[in-house]
């Protein structure tokens, strides 16, 4: 009695034990002789603890990345940055926070994570695939001890009776053990499955984001309609390649712009919204290609070769025509000018006229779509050009442009130009301004509107995306599904009747819910068995014993 | 100091990781695209910017007679309306110039370029610019600046620069491209040239070897 006590109690260890491994990340190793500390790092950096600490770092370690400007999104902001904290910058940019995330320490979080969930998934693939070929375990003596159990007699024959539990339990998917006196029955692989996948989705997350760093490539461009643009380094404002993408590798398309409209609320609290933003492109996927058309929306972008093309931004480019002091037109096109607030798209701009005689003109404007005049201030009132005034200050001198050193084409280098003597005044359409020691004119011709674009090429976005949902459903499944086992003994009662009972036993989840199935299982064998309720359990405990010590005699029986 | 290091020439950052963690950790990602999207960064899509250069150094390459591309045969309308293709220069040494009026450096090696084509003329060399991202009137305006006599093709879409994109690809504005007498591109020049190192590589190209200091004035 007590060596079968010792035994069924060893079963349930087994049985705790192996739950217990379920949600352990690695084998639990308790030795710790020669290379023990090695291995007892190797288990910290691959426990679920970790794993999750890496992560909460990896997102915190992105936070400056989006604080501080950074070198690789606005290189400008950057410079200003430097000039803004001439002291502090120095230090962040030792620190590598200007580009966070090509940052070492980055980089370390990110390769230890990765190192984490290697070391994590690897050993429990090998220890799945053991698992699944492993048949359901011996079935307990004394099933009334488990967690969970119940008992029934039937009229059916002890073998009858595990045949028929046999297949109900098949019936319901379980993997099945049958010997001559019990049936053993597991279910629920798939939570394993489920833990497993959502690792190694996890991984593929993150080699596919590597995939994208290496392959993949951003780029802008702004562009003014009338204008086109070809995805080649020459042709974009911006560009930021992959490790491994040469200029022969973008995309060879080229994309022109017919037309921006911009609709916007005209009453209401939220007047000046803009509704809605549609520029027609025109494009050729390739020198030789047809052309073909696309209304490019916020985020509808245009796909071309898998090059995603997104509308990020407009704004307006007012047109000029510049005749120098010998009266020579020596500038006559459109300049963007960047919007300064949105309610009415208060735009400013710089025009550099270098080749102008006898002196550089440049002049600093402000483009107001909706003029109007607020208490002897002029503003804008509205986004859209329903009375576009343009006002610049005139500067002549040295633009600085000729001794190679690149600038912004929004800013006017004035340390070498000095001011003109003229009030700058609101020109309309077609109104022009002479200036004065003859140094020429500038006429306000018109306007054009503008888009910035941003290109995008990210070949590991769609398995990032799957990954994701990879992800998703192996958690998803892992909390589902409860690993979980059924056993049935028959044994011939006192009676002549079968005494069949029944045990169940849930792994890995403490949380309940299988109660209620185990009920289920349970009442649809008692009711397919046609079966009525045990005698007292005392008598049961004996019965089932002595039946289990005669099982031969009792199959004899049965056929 | 780093920060004002000449953005034409400079070496493009390798954003290698960067992109990953953007994409792993979606939340700041997605602050990033919004505040991309309220209009700050607009500021730096400047035709000043676009030089950007997969070369860093001095950026000049040279290439052996053996392992040269072959030039695509571009063609185009040069600023003064003729129709021009680059294999009508075919037998000549071609120095090929990617400008803009609007950009500083190629306003620096202009005058740089306008005596070398004078120069170089007797040698069989000719020039071509292709003019970039510009209006007809300024570019019109530099050339008169810089008396520059060659002709450009107008180029403001780019589309010249992308026929480029199989062989030796401009990376930057300004590029120069040295092309030898059978039409195949023996050197790149990246970012602002120097009259005295264009020189020598013009010459190496069209005489088949290296140029020696004495030997080669014109």
């Amino acid at each position: 009695m007590s060596e079968v006590k010792a035994r069924d109690e060893a079963v349930r260890d087994e049985a705790v034990q192996d739950a217990v491994m379920q949600d352990a990340p690695f084998p639990a190793t308790v030795r710790r002789g020669r290379g023990g500390w090695l291995r007892w790092g190797w288990r910290q950096l691959t426990s679920m603890r970790t794993a999750l600490i890496l992560l909460f770092l990896l997102a915190i370690a992105s936070v400056p990345g989006s604080v501080l400007p950074q070198e690789g999104i606005d290189p400008s902001a950057v410079t200003q940055y430097y000039d803004a904290h001439p002291a502090l910058a120095p230090l962040l940019d030792r620190l590598s926070l200007f580009s966070v995330f090509a940052a070492p320490w980055f980089a370390a979080i990110y390769l230890l994570l990765f190192l984490s969930l290697a070391g994590c998934v690897l050993p429990r693939t090998f220890r799945q695939i053991g698992s699944a070929r492993q048949r359901p375990p011996r079935a307990p003596r004394r099933l009334s001890r488990l967690p969970l159990s119940a008992s029934f007699v039937t009229a059916l024959s002890p073998a009858q009776a595990l045949e028929s539990a046999g297949r109900m339990l098949g019936r319901r998917r379980f993997r099945l053990r049958a010997e001559d006196s019990w049936v053993s029955a597991e279910k629920g692989y798939l939570r394993e499955v489920g833990n497993l996948l959502f690792h190694i989705a996890l991984l593929a997350l993150l080699i596919s984001v590597g995939l994208g760093g290496l392959f993949g490539y951003k780029a802008n461009r702004l562009l003014i309609a009338g204008q086109s643009f070809s995805d080649t380094p020459v042709s974009l404002d911006v560009l930021h390649p992959g490790r491994l993408v040469s200029a022969s590798d973008l995309a060879p398309f080229s994309v022109t712009l017919n037309r921006f409209s911009a609709r916007y609320v005209t009453s209401g609290p939220q007047t000046s919204e803009p509704e809605t933003y549609n520029a027609q492109l025109s494009y050729t996927s390739s020198a030789t290609a047809p052309v073909r058309h696309y209304d490019l929306r916020v985020n509808h972008p245009l796909t071309v070769d898998g090059v995603s093309v997104y509308l990020i931004n407009h704004g307006y480019a007012p047109q000029f025509r510049v005749t120098d002091g010998h009266g020579k037109v020596r500038f006559n096109g459109p300049v963007p000018f960047i919007a300064v607030e949105q309610s009415g798209m208060t735009s400013e701009g710089v025009v550099k006229v270098p080749d102008a005689l006898p002196t550089q003109l440049g002049f600093a404007g402000v483009f107001l779509p909706s003029a109007v005049d607020v208490g002897g201030r002029l503003g804008s009132d509205f986004p859209a050009p329903q009375n576009p005034r343009v006002s610049l200050v005139s500067y002549a001198g040295n633009l600085g442009m000729n001794n190679g050193v690149s600038q912004s084409v929004y800013q006017l280098d004035l340390s070498r130009m000095h001011k003109l003597n003229i009030a700058p005044r609101p020109l309309a359409v077609g109104q022009s301004m002479t200036l004065p020691d003859g140094a020429g004119t500038i006429t306000f011709t018109g306007y054009r509107q503008w888009i910035s674009l941003a290109i995008t090429y990210d070949p590991g976005q769609l398995p990032a995306l799957c990954s994701g949902i990879a992800a998703l459903a192996g958690l998803i499944l892992s909390f589902m599904v409860r690993r979980r086992r059924m056993f049935v003994r028959a044994a011939p009662g006192p009676d002549g009747a079968t005494l069949v009972e029944v045990g169940g036993l849930a792994r890995s989840d403490a949380a309940g819910g299988f109660e209620v199935e185990f009920a289920e299982l349970a009442a649809e064998l008692r009711t397919a068995q046609d079966g009525s309720p045990p005698p007292a359990p005392a008598v049961a405990a004996d019965a089932v014993r002595a039946g289990a010590e005669d099982t031969s005699s009792s199959t004899r029986e049965g056929e | 100091m780093p920060r004002q290091s000449h953005p034409t020439c400079r070496a493009v950052s390798r954003p290698g990781l960067r992109r990953a963690s953007g994409a792993l950790t979606l939340g700041v990602a997605a602050a990033l695209a919004v505040a991309g999207c309220s209009g700050g960064p607009i500021g730096e899509n400047t035709p000043q910017s676009s030089g950007q250069s997969f070369v860093s150094g001095s950026g000049t390459s040279i290439y052996q007679p053996g392992s040269r591309d072959l030039a695509p045969d571009i063609s185009g309308t040069t600023l003064d309306g003729k129709h021009l293709k680059l294999s009508d220069y075919r037998g000549s040494v071609v120095v090929l110039n990617f400008w803009g009026s609007w950009c500083a450096p190629c306003r620096a090696e202009a005058p740089g370029l306008g005596t070398l084509a004078t120069r170089l003329q007797s040698r069989g060399v000719r020039f071509l610019g292709i003019d970039m991202r510009d209006d007809p009137t300024s570019a019109e305006a530099f050339m008169q600046t810089f008396r520059i006599r060659y002709p450009s093709l107008n180029d403001p879409g780019g589309q010249i620069a992308l026929a480029f994109r199989d062989t030796v690809p401009p990376a930057a504005i300004p590029t120069t491209l040295v092309i030898d007498r059978t039409g195949r591109i023996a050197a790149r020049v990246i970012g602002s040239s120097s009259y005295n190192s264009l020189r020598k590589i013009i010459l190496q190209v069209a005489t088949g070897h290296p140029a020696t200091a004495a030997g080669a004035t014109p």
